[in-house]
């Protein structure tokens, strides 16, 4: 048999696993390889390597895919939107308790002239000086335990 | 003459399951969106066989295969959002481990992990060193297959990604090029010489 068929045969064997075949070359490699013993069993030997290669087998490690797991749901907490808001909210609470540490002069002089002025009672001025100071606390604290429920929940939904 | 053993079989079609797998593939895409926690759980233990072999086959290190298999999962988490579902999530998976395994190899230099870029650009043949080998082969069973194996390790890291994908992972041509971000036609001039690499090797072992 012509050496060029054999060559052809090859390309085609390679071809059809490659790319497929278009149905005449397919008949053609068929015609082919049922009159062509060795290129018969080229073919063979193509097609067992090939299904050795789909059933390489690989021991994953046994708890690799746990490990996995858990590190995501760790990262997932990590960066979750309630951990993200809290960041800022400690910033910005952090920054008004900064803010009224330094304005507490000047917000005792308005309520002293408030005093002056109106006539307002000394204790309810004392009074008024300790809500500016507490609610603002108080405000950023219900924050806080509101988005630590919010944390809470979506852990326990993760 | 006897009927050849040998029957024809057509290269791997994922266009024909295509339309079968947009629904799928969309549901996946919104719950990576939503970094659906159990939906991720599921994807892990589906892929882990295939992913860390891929991992393994490119890199021949089991524990950066490891490293590198967890952080696939954490792109996987922290990207969901790219994944549109028009493509199958295999292939994105498979392209965001590639890109992990350059990264690593550009960090370190990896022993097994040839140039995965331009095989033409490099000696091809050139097998791992011996220690890399003895690590695959302590991982994969020696009952069977074991010359293809063996070929396999002989053979160059860019050979063995495309072989690996095309015939056992049965991606097909485009999402291959997809995976590796080459040209079609770069895939399959890769396979068709990774296949007659690997008969070579097996030639060789076997002599």
């Amino acid at each position: 048999m012509n050496e060029n068929l054999h060559e052809r045969a090859h390309q085609l064997l390679a071809e059809s696993l490659v790319e497929g075949l278009r149905p005449a070359y397919e008949s053609w490699l068929r015609e082919h390889l049922a009159a062509c013993p060795s290129c018969s069993q080229e073919a063979v030997a193509t097609q067992n390597v090939l299904q050795a290669l789909r059933a390489v087998p690989v021991s994953v490690p046994r708890d690799l895919a746990a490990r996995t797991q858990l590190r995501l749901r760790l990262r997932a907490q990590e960066s979750s939107p309630a951990a993200t808001g809290s960041f800022w909210l400690w910033t910005v609470t952090a920054a008004s308790w900064l803010l009224g540490v330094f304005s507490a002069p000047l917000v005792w002089r308005g309520f002293a002239w408030l005093g002056a002025n109106f006539g307002v009672p000394k204790l309810a001025l004392e009074f008024g000086f300790v809500l500016w100071w507490t609610v603002p606390p108080l405000l950023a604290a219900g924050i806080i335990l509101h988005q630590k429920a919010l944390t809470a929940e979506w852990s326990n939904k993760n | 003459m006897s009927a050849p053993a040998f029957t024809l079989t057509a290269a791997p079609q994922p266009l024909l399951f295509a339309a079968f797998m947009t629904d799928d593939t969309q549901a996946l895409a919104t719950g990576l969106r939503q970094r659906d926690p159990d939906l991720l759980d599921r994807l892990i233990e589906q892929y882990q066989q295939r992913l860390y072999r891929y991992l393994l086959f490119l890199t021949g290190n089991p524990a950066l295969a490891e490293d590198l298999f967890q952080e696939t999962w954490i792109r996987v988490l922290e990207r969901g959002s790219q994944y549109n579902g028009k493509s199958k999530f295999e292939s994105w998976l498979f392209a965001i481990a590639r890109n992990l395994v350059i990264d690593a190899s550009r960090r370190k230099k990896i022993s097994s992990l040839e140039e995965l870029g331009d095989p033409e650009s490099n000696t091809p043949y050139d097998p791992p060193d011996e220690r890399t080998a003895s690590i695959l082969q302590m991982l994969v069973s020696r009952e069977n297959e074991q010359t293809v194996q063996l070929s396999l390790l002989k053979i160059p890291a860019y050979y063995r990604e495309v072989l690996l994908l095309r015939f056992s992972e049965e991606l097909g041509l485009e999402e291959i090029a997809g995976v590796m971000a080459t040209p079609v036609s770069t895939v399959k001039s890769r396979l068709y010489r990774g296949l007659a690499a690997l008969k070579t090797a097996m030639t060789e072992g076997a002599e």
